[in-house]
């Protein structure tokens, strides 16, 4: 049956148990309590606030061991917490299998469901190490855990109250989980949670109220990052690259593939990947720039995707001092009032915009340098960045006779290290760079600009 | 022939003595004498500016009423033309089939050679027809039939050859003309240039004087050339080094004449187009070309001039043409609607129908008086700028010529669309004159901005007062809205005692006026809000444009019907009716259009429509989501 079926199935029943007698609901209990041999055997005057399991139950024999297993540790250590029976099936391995795994025990154990809200919360805590957090199943399976029909409230005093109000606080939660983990609870969950703590539950109106609030908010960042982002370095960088560029025009060149060789002395020489972007706007405020002024390749500066960390670097200048700023004019001659081929493009009037027509804001503009192109690569040392320059080079030849500085921070180790220590939570960033280093740096860019001279 | 200036002349004469004879009647003597003096005052030194004069509220009615007439001479003379022409049209110019080959068959140029129809405008003296504007935009009407044809002969004489004929020396005239004039050589325009569509004030083709100074060496290409495959005398437009008054060296355009013999130039591939297929579109590209500098047009460095003057000038044959085809077009449909039958019902009872007739004829009709209201303008003594007013005529005509033919069309509903009528080509081929001699878009930047600048000059001191508060200023103009207010009735003296429009025309001329002077106040108000900013604001320059376009015709038209009834021409009640008609219409729209330009009104969505075009244009795509997408 899908689950909407089973819905307006057990809104009916309800109907009817409301309206007639006992003895269709017998009838129909009956059947169903055929359908389920697992919790049969019930009075049938206990009918109303009986176990309903759920038809996803497995009956695996693996199950039955398991059952078997647990029972055995239980006799043996009265006092066992949920959290262990997780840890015992971490051992192998943590997968969703040994999670569901782990839940189909605990289902198979007492048909009672005995601390069944304990063990949701532990199941909760421990979902991120099993990696199923953001896996809307496992939460439907989690909420199954919780016995059908116990918890709904059957009256106006008991709806008035907080009905059983450690099991919706643990639905509540759970459902809190899903909202933290940006998993929107789907037909199925809404089933559940009708059937386990009735219309107009806590649980229900958490529901409620992440169906209002997600979607809403599902598109709001007009610049999304997919969860699962490319794996390749490469892919990763191409894609890092047109996110901080955002700009349509721009190009991705590959200046250098990632290989390993084996060179003649057998060591490995592993070549870095170099990932440029450029737009032909770039391109042409390049080409504009004053030769005798130095452009910089600085870097490395963080960019943050979700979780990983990647850096790139910017060939950029200083900003033009006002004097040399050409700006360009048309010749006002072909296109002022009256003398335009076709229409003025300024009008020879000695009236200004109007102060209640100005909707400009006042903004205080700091004019930067210009930005000509962007660089990715997980080796930022100036002979692989020289790459790219020397590959800037082939579509803007400009590029051959400005002097190119390199200033780089020796962050990239450091910054290196904290992407991992964002990962792993237990590694410390390192301390900071020696000043030696900087100082090196500056000698290699001294000895770069004296090749640069060289080569021209 | 000087036949045709003197004709001029006395034409000239008799439109003075007419102003005069129709007066007196009912003005009297004063006022005739005075209309005299005005009159003689503005021959003198003509600056006509009927346009630009709406721009202040002032209809400027002696330069449109009465409505230009030609004198019987020269209506025997077109009249004699015509019928030829005509004939010519409907039995040897098969444009289906010139649609199909695109190309135009040799014997149907020469027809058109013969009928000396590639020198219209050539005086006569070198073999041309000599044939005033009026009677060039008449023979409009018929060779507009077929779009390649009349694009073909628009872009010989009413470009390619005029450069010669306004700008030229005696020896150049004598020189090109006559074999011009015969058809013997085609002539072409060579302005547009790949970095510069619209933009010809960037032009690249360079013109490098050799070391001898006797030519000059032509090195570029052009492209969209109409004629270009064919023409054998250009007028190429070069940037040339031009030293200037402080001796400082300066790019400058100018213009040559260049003869297809002089070597160096070569034409690319005919563009396969959608419309106009006859006629021949190329590249021609100019390698070290080397013309002669007597082939200078003007003077070096002048060229901008001479462009400006062809294209501003050719613009008003574009209003008959339009008319020209809209009329074959009625008699087309009508015959079409008159006899289909549908629901027990000719087509021509259904209202729908018959609406499509009356935009028709509503728009032929507005056409017409435009463009010969124009060429009239354009006819008269003097040097008279009618930019404007040409511009007008254009964008009125080419938008309306567009609409008329896709109702035309709708009438024959799916045969319409098939290729066994006439329609999809006429739909073609007429879409052209959106785009070509400067888009419509870019003449209504011209036509606003032009009324602008010129408005602009005038109430510059005034606006300035008001923005500093002069309280003699801001209460006369105060004074000045409260009376407009509280008095509803504009008078600028179109009607009443001494009116020029006929008195049946009372209520549309009204609507006129009123319309005039809420313009005048707007351009005032849109100077004193955006001063010279203006120019960046494109769609307010639209609105602008828009209003004066439909002031403009309703001039034509109150103009044009009144004489009709004045001399009693045939159908004369019908003319009232298509002006009473078109004048509401106009006049609404104007009201509408002029809220819109008002502050913060609530009818303009310009700040809306900014916005929706950003959004789209900042990711270069439709953004909405699919109606189908779901969140959950």
């Amino acid at each position: 049956m899908n689950p909407v079926q089973r819905l307006l199935h057990t809104h009916c029943l309800r109907c009817l148990d409301s309206v007639f007698n006992t003895s269709l609901q017998h009838a129909v209990l009956h059947r169903r309590a055929v359908a389920h041999p697992l919790v049969a055997g019930f009075s049938h005057g206990q009918v109303m606030r009986s176990f309903h399991g759920s038809p996803g139950f497995t009956k695996a024999q693996s199950v039955r061991k398991d059952i078997d297993q647990y029972e055995d540790e239980r006799k043996k250590k009265s006092l066992v917490t949920h959290d262990d029976l997780f840890e015992q099936a971490a051992k192998d391995s943590k997968t969703k299998a040994t999670f569901n795994r782990v839940v189909d025990v605990f289902n198979k154990k007492d048909i009672r469901r005995r601390g069944h809200v304990e063990f949701i919360y532990a199941a909760l805590k421990k979902m991120p190490e099993f990696g199923v957090e953001r896996d809307i199943a496992v939460y439907n399976k989690l909420l199954d855990v919780f016995p059908k029909e116990v918890f709904v409230p059957r009256n106006f005093i008991q709806r008035m109250f907080n009905h059983y109000p450690r099991q919706q606080e643990c639905g509540v939660q759970l459902l809190e989980q899903m909202e933290s983990y940006g998993v929107l609870p789907n037909v199925e969950t809404k089933v559940l949670l009708v059937q386990i703590f009735g219309e107009k539950s806590h649980p229900i109106r958490k529901y409620q109220r992440i169906m209002y609030w997600f979607p809403k908010f599902k598109h709001a960042n007009p610049f999304p990052i997919p969860h699962n982002l490319p794996q390749d370095p490469v892919d990763l960088a191409k894609f890092s690259l047109t996110r901080i560029a955002n700009d349509l025009d721009a190009e991705i060149t590959v200046y250098q593939f990632p290989t390993t060789d084996i060179s003649e002395t057998g060591e490995e020489v592993s070549l870095p990947y170099v990932i440029g972007i450029q737009s032909p706007e770039q391109q042409s405020l390049l080409a504009k720039h004053n030769p005798s002024r130095p452009v910089f390749v600085e870097g490395p500066f963080p960019l943050w995707l979700r979780k990983t960390c990647v850096h790139y670097y910017v060939l950029r200048a200083d900003p033009i001092p006002a004097e040399e700023k050409l700006e360009e004019q048309y010749d006002p001659e072909l296109c002022g009032p009256g003398q335009s081929l076709f229409y003025p493009i300024w009008l020879d009037l000695d009236l200004e915009r109007d102060l209640g027509d100005d909707d400009s804001f006042d903004v205080d503009d700091v004019t930067e340098g210009a930005i000509y192109a962007m660089c990715m690569t997980d080796q930022g040392d100036q002979v692989t960045l020289g790459k790219w320059i020397s590959g800037l080079q082939e579509s803007n030849p400009v590029l051959g006779r400005i002097p190119t500085l390199f200033r780089l921070e020796s962050g990239t180790r450091e910054l290196q290290t904290n992407t991992e220590a964002c990962e792993g939570p237990e590694s410390t960033p390192e301390p900071e760079p020696e000043p030696e280093l900087e100082t090196e740096v500056e000698h290699r860019e001294e000895e770069h600009r004296h090749s640069e001279r060289v080569q021209q | 022939m000087n036949l045709n200036r003197l004709l001029l002349i006395s034409k000239s004469v008799k439109l003075g003595s007419r102003l005069l004879t129709s007066r007196t009647g009912q003005t009297g003597k004063d006022l005739a004498a005075q209309l005299q003096v005005q009159r003689s005052i503005k021959t003198s030194s003509r600056n006509l500016a009927y346009a630009k004069d709406l721009f202040l509220g002032k209809v400027n009615k002696a330069e449109v009423f009465p409505y230009p007439e030609i004198s019987n001479e020269e209506l025997e003379e077109i009249k004699q033309l015509v019928s030829p022409v005509e004939k010519f049209f409907d039995e040897h110019v098969d444009s289906k089939k010139i649609d199909e080959e695109a190309t135009i068959p040799p014997e149907t140029m020469n027809g058109l050679k013969e009928l000396g129809l590639f020198g219209i405008q050539v005086p006569e003296e070198y073999g041309g027809l000599g044939l005033s504007n009026t009677m060039y935009a008449r023979l409009g009407e018929i060779t507009s039939l077929d779009g390649s044809i009349a694009v073909t002969l628009a872009a010989h004489q009413a470009i390619g050859l005029k450069g010669i004929l306004i700008a030229g020396t005696e020896e150049q005239k004598a020189k090109y003309l006559p074999k011009l004039a015969t058809g013997e050589h085609v002539a072409a325009f060579c302005l547009t240039e790949p970095g510069s569509g619209s933009d010809a004030a960037s032009i690249q083709t360079r013109a490098t004087l050799t070391e001898d100074g006797k030519h000059f060496l032509i090195n570029g290409s052009k492209i969209w050339i109409s004629n270009g495959g064919w023409a054998d005398i250009m007028t190429v437009f070069a940037r040339t080094e031009v030293v200037d008054k402080d001796g400082q060296k300066k790019d400058k355009i100018t213009a040559f004449i260049v003869e297809r013999a002089f070597g160096g130039i070569s034409s690319g591939k005919p563009e396969d187009k959608l419309g106009i297929r006859g006629s021949n579109t190329c590249e021609v590209t100019f390698e070290d070309t080397k013309v002669p500098v007597e082939n200078v047009i003007g003077e070096v460095g002048g060229g901008f001039k001479v462009a400006m003057n062809i294209l501003n000038g050719g613009r008003f044959t574009m209003g008959s043409a339009g008319a020209g085809m809209i009329k074959k077009l009625i008699e087309l449909t009508a015959d079409y609607a008159a006899t289909r039958k549908q629901f027990n019902k000719r087509l021509s009872e259904f209202g729908m129908i018959q609406e499509k007739f009356a935009v028709m004829a509503q728009n032929a009709f507005v056409m017409e008086s435009l463009s010969y209201l124009t060429a009239g303008m354009m006819d008269r003594p003097g040097l008279p700028d009618c930019s404007l007013e040409a511009a007008i005529v254009k964008v009125f005509s080419s938008e309306g010529g567009w609409v008329c033919v896709s109702e035309a069309l709708q009438i024959l509903g799916g045969l319409g669309y098939t290729k066994n009528y006439p329609y999809e080509r006429y739909l073609r081929d007429c879409r052209i004159l959106l785009i070509f001699e400067g888009t419509n878009e870019i003449l209504r930047m011209f036509i606003a901005l032009t009324g602008m600048q010129y408005a602009g000059k005038i109430l510059t001191g005034k606006i300035k007062e008001m923005k500093k508060g002069n309280i003699g200023v801001v209460f006369e103009i105060l004074g000045k809205k409260l009376k407009d207010n509280m008095v509803k009735t504009v008078d600028l003296g179109l009607t009443g005692k001494d009116g020029v429009v006929h008195p049946s025309l009372t209520d549309s001329a009204k609507m006129f006026e009123q319309n005039v002077v809420h313009f005048g106040s707007t351009v005032e108000g849109l100077l004193y809000r955006y001063g010279k900013s203006i120019v960046d604001e494109q769609l307010v320059l639209k609105r602008v444009a828009d209003v004066l376009i439909n002031l403009y015709a309703m001039t034509a038209v109150l103009s044009r019907t009144s004489r009709s009834i004045g001399i009693g021409l045939r159908n004369h009640d019908h003319e009232v009716l298509l002006t009473n008609t078109f004048c509401k219409e106009a006049y609404f729209k104007n009201n509408y259009l002029m809220a819109q330009l008002q502050k913060n009104s609530p009818e303009s969505n310009d700040a809306n429509i900014k916005k929706i075009a950003q959004e789209v244009l900042e990711k270069r795509a439709y953004i909405c989501s699919h109606p189908l997408d779901r969140t959950f």
